[in-house]
């Protein structure tokens, strides 16, 4: 099977922090991650390769920085990626990423699936998946969690995915796209040798828009129509601070007994 | 597909040890790889706070000059604390052989370094076991795989599990390590100059002792970075065992509340937290050997740090000994290969350098150190001085005097004070 | 994200909220281990007071471990006086991520 597997290179947001005095954020020495959920998607993907073969290309549009995400899923068993970098691209909203993305697997040609996290958690829109494959012409199932079937002669897959109140299985025509639910899988360790082979080989291609030649209407600032219109900051709610000291039972109970006091717990 | 899995050297830790060695041998041209267990060099670190530059420069020569250096330290102070009063001694320069850092900025350097010499370096891989096959180490494994070498370099650090796995040392005992734990705090490049009394680069290192610990031998310091001051403590595990009543976090906070220093950066942003054992027992927490068949042994793992007291030189050591081992590892390489026999030039060579000659001549020092009873006499004694001294009523006090009724205060004998002071004074 | 540091007067912080201020990729699996069977007998449990994450916490009179906040000092396995204690180093990348130490 060939497998396109999107991911993000994005700071790691646990690590950022409000500072209350000037109301802005602290970055200073935040770490980037290839995003959580995008590893979920790379378990999703890995396990596919694991069963039917095939080869499974990482995508991701980004600054040269993002290589080092690249090589993480790499070093998970990822086979090779592709990194669109370009002044070009830079300040791209949802749409014109997913414009370049689709691009870049459009030019990867005879793709059969290509797999997304379920949202990024520094902009938790989950609007990539959706957007390349309506850019591609090609169905999209999101909040997948599991392959149920694959029928590699009639290029027929079959997902279960679950939603809050039921279960759904689809039936989809290959080439697709899909997203995998968050923390739906149990991403893989990076391996010694698969680590090694990403950094010695460095089997990535980087691609500018000189390579690409997107149409410059579609990409970067003036191929982004989101306005980010203001920001605001939730309140921060009192807490009570009651705390129980003594016999974790009789703590139990004393909690269930608050809780319905203050009309958290309906009965 | 088919990876390569067999070289020259390898490396276990991208830490200082690790790097230097790294550094050095790639730049002779072996085909060398170096395993980090962090995602980045430098994500495992932790030290006090300071530096000494020269051992450094002997491996880097003039692009020391381009490394992450803080500020040059040219105020050192040493107080004694008890309760909410303190004795310090005060020595400044206008030169300096020490900066102080972040260690997770330096070794990131440190690891390019050896990266741009030409050393293969591989973030994200825990070596969870060395290889050893017919009388000599042949590679490292990770998980379901195994990467050979000629030679492996054990750079890991203090915890030294790989040595354990391979029955090298025995288990670390209390007495043979000590806590550190630090906090790192914002405070703006201005705030800290006016505030310590330096200029633009220049830096101070402060050490404290007494009440500060709980009289807990160990120490209490404080570093001055670029735009921030390192704050912390080390306790020796032995005593600390038997002798801790709070949370070592919440000894930490109560340095950083310390009524007669809290104004130096309670406006401060705690931006960074955290706790590393370091070695303590010098020669009695290195491995018999530190020379093998196909393998050396650096840095923490080799107990290969020197801490007297008023003196942690740790970083430093380290990365020196990553330098002899790479020196040994070329030499051996000359004479025909990595046997026991070839390798032993680095125990030499460390026995010919500063490392051994300090810690052996100095660790002595540790023992009178870290006397419990010394240690909470002591800075009672200059305290107690002190306060008869300079806090006056009516009557003018004499310091002999003041001395005298401190001394008794403490429970010294002045014979034994005198005995002692002789002692420390001759270690020294 | 915190907004507690405007709280940092002269009032210690508590131990959890001064860990608000590292990072850590934390495995889905613990790399240390606790029998905790053992811990009942022990009669001093320095790891209270001496883990410097206070991974290790008394409920009732149990000790309750987490290894979420590990800084990997390796502390407890050094003192745990009833051997109680596996301790490997984090898989590939995981853990805490130190900047400013």
């Amino acid at each position: 099977m060939r497998i396109v597997l999107g991911i993000k290179w994005v700071p790691n947001t646990q690590a950022v922090r409000f500072d209350p005095k000037t109301g802005t954020l602290i970055r200073e020495g935040v770490p980037s991650i290839v995003n959580p959920h995008d590893l979920d998607a790379t378990e999703f993907a890995l396990k596919l390769k694991d069963k039917f073969g095939g080869r499974i290309t990482a995508i991701t549009m980004a600054p040269p920085a993002a290589i080092m995400g690249l090589q993480h899923v790499i070093g998970m068993g990822v086979d090779d990626g592709i990194l669109a970098s370009d002044r070009a691209f830079a300040g791209a909203d949802t749409l014109a990423t997913s414009y370049v993305l689709a691009k870049v697997i459009e030019r990867i040609g005879d793709v059969d699936l290509v797999v997304f996290g379920q949202e990024t958690i520094d902009s938790s829109t989950a609007h990539i998946g959706a957007q390349v494959a309506s850019w591609l012409k090609l169905p999209y199932v999101y909040y997948v969690e599991e392959l149920v079937d694959y029928d590699e002669s009639k290029k027929e897959i079959v997902f279960r995915r679950k939603l809050e109140d039921r279960e759904e299985v689809y039936k989809v025509k290959l080439p697709a796209v899909i997203s995998v639910a968050m923390h739906s899988q149990k991403p893989r360790p990076v391996r010694m040798s698969y680590k090694i082979r990403a950094k010695l080989e460095n089997p990535i291609q980087v691609w500018t828009n000189k390579d690409m030649g997107l149409d410059p209407r579609c990409i970067g600032l003036k191929g982004s129509p989101t306005i980010v219109a203001g920001i605001t900051w939730t309140p921060e709610v009192p807490r009570k601070k009651q705390v129980f000291k003594g016999d974790p039972k009789e703590a139990v109970k004393w909690l269930i007994e608050k809780l319905k006091e203050e009309g958290v717990l309906p009965f | 597909m088919d990876v390569k899995n067999k070289w020259d050297i390898i490396i276990v830790g991208a830490g200082p040890a690790g790097s230097a060695a790294g550094y050095t041998l790639a730049k002779k041209g072996f085909d060398v790889l170096i395993l980090e267990r962090g995602r980045q060099p430098g994500y495992k670190e932790l030290f006090g706070g300071r530096v000494y530059a020269e051992p450094l420069k002997k491996i880097y020569g003039n692009e020391l000059s381009g490394a992450p250096i803080h500020r040059w330290v040219k105020k050192e102070k040493l107080s004694f604390v008890d309760g909410n009063k303190l004795v310090s001694l005060e020595y400044q320069s206008d030169t300096s052989t020490s900066f102080t850092t972040y260690l997770p900025q330096l070794a990131k350097w440190m690891a390019d370094k050896a990266s741009e010499a030409g050393a293969l370096l591989v973030e994200e891989v825990t070596v969870d076991r060395i290889l050893y096959k017919d009388g000599k180490v042949v590679g490292v494994g990770s998980g379901p795989d195994e990467a050979y070498a000629d030679l492996v370099i054990d750079a890991e650090g203090v915890n030294r599990l790989l040595l354990e796995g391979l029955g090298l040392v025995e288990k670390l005992k209390p007495e043979q390590v000590a806590i550190g734990a630090k906090e790192t705090i914002k405070l703006g490049e201005d705030k800290i100059n006016e505030r310590f009394g330096l200029s633009k680069g220049e830096g101070m290192a402060w050490l404290l002792m007494g009440s500060i610990t709980d009289y807990i031998p160990g120490g209490a310091f404080v570093y001055t970075n670029k735009d921030s001051v390192s704050i912390g403590l080390v306790l020796h595990l032995g005593h600390a065992i038997k002798e801790v009543k709070e949370h070592i976090s919440q000894m930490v906070e109560k340095l950083r509340l310390h009524p007669q220093l809290r104004n130096l950066w309670i406006d401060g942003d705690i931006m960074e937290y955290g706790g590393h054992l370091t070695p303590e027992a010098g020669p009695a927490m290195m491995p018999k050997k530190l020379a093998l068949n196909g393998l050396l042994i650096t840095g923490d793992a080799g107990g290969l740090l020197l801490n007297v007291g008023y003196t942690i030189r740790g970083v430093d050591f380290a990365a020196y000994t990553g330098y002899l081992a790479a020196e040994a590892a070329i030499e051996a390489h000359e004479k025909g290969g990595f046997t026991e026999s070839n390798l032993s030039v680095y125990e030499k060579k460390l026995r010919d350098s500063f490392v051994y000659k300090d810690l052996t001549r100095l660790t002595g020092m540790q023992d009178l150190y870290s006397d419990a009873k010394m240690f909470k006499a002591l800075p009672k004694l200059a305290v107690g001085t002190a306060s008869r001294v300079f806090e006056i009523g009516l009557e003018t006090p004499g310091i002999w005097n003041s001395f005298t009724q401190a001394r008794k205060e403490a429970g010294f004998g002045l014979f034994s004070l005198a005995w002692k002071g002789y002692k420390l004074m001759k270690k020294m | 994200m915190s907004q507690e540091q405007s709280k940092q007067d002269v009032k210690p912080m508590k131990i959890d909220d001064i860990l608000q201020r590292d990072v850590w990729d934390v495995d889905l699996e613990p790399h240390i281990t606790v029998d905790s069977s053992k811990c009942e007998k022990c009669p001093t449990k320095p790891c209270l007071y001496l883990c410097p994450a206070g991974c290790y916490v008394l409920a009732g009179n149990k000790v309750v471990f987490s290894y979420e906040g590990c800084v990997e000092c390796g502390t407890c396995r050094v003192i745990c006086p009833m051997n109680a204690i596996t301790w490997h180093y984090p898989k590939s990348g995981k853990g805490i991520m130190f900047r400013f130490t």
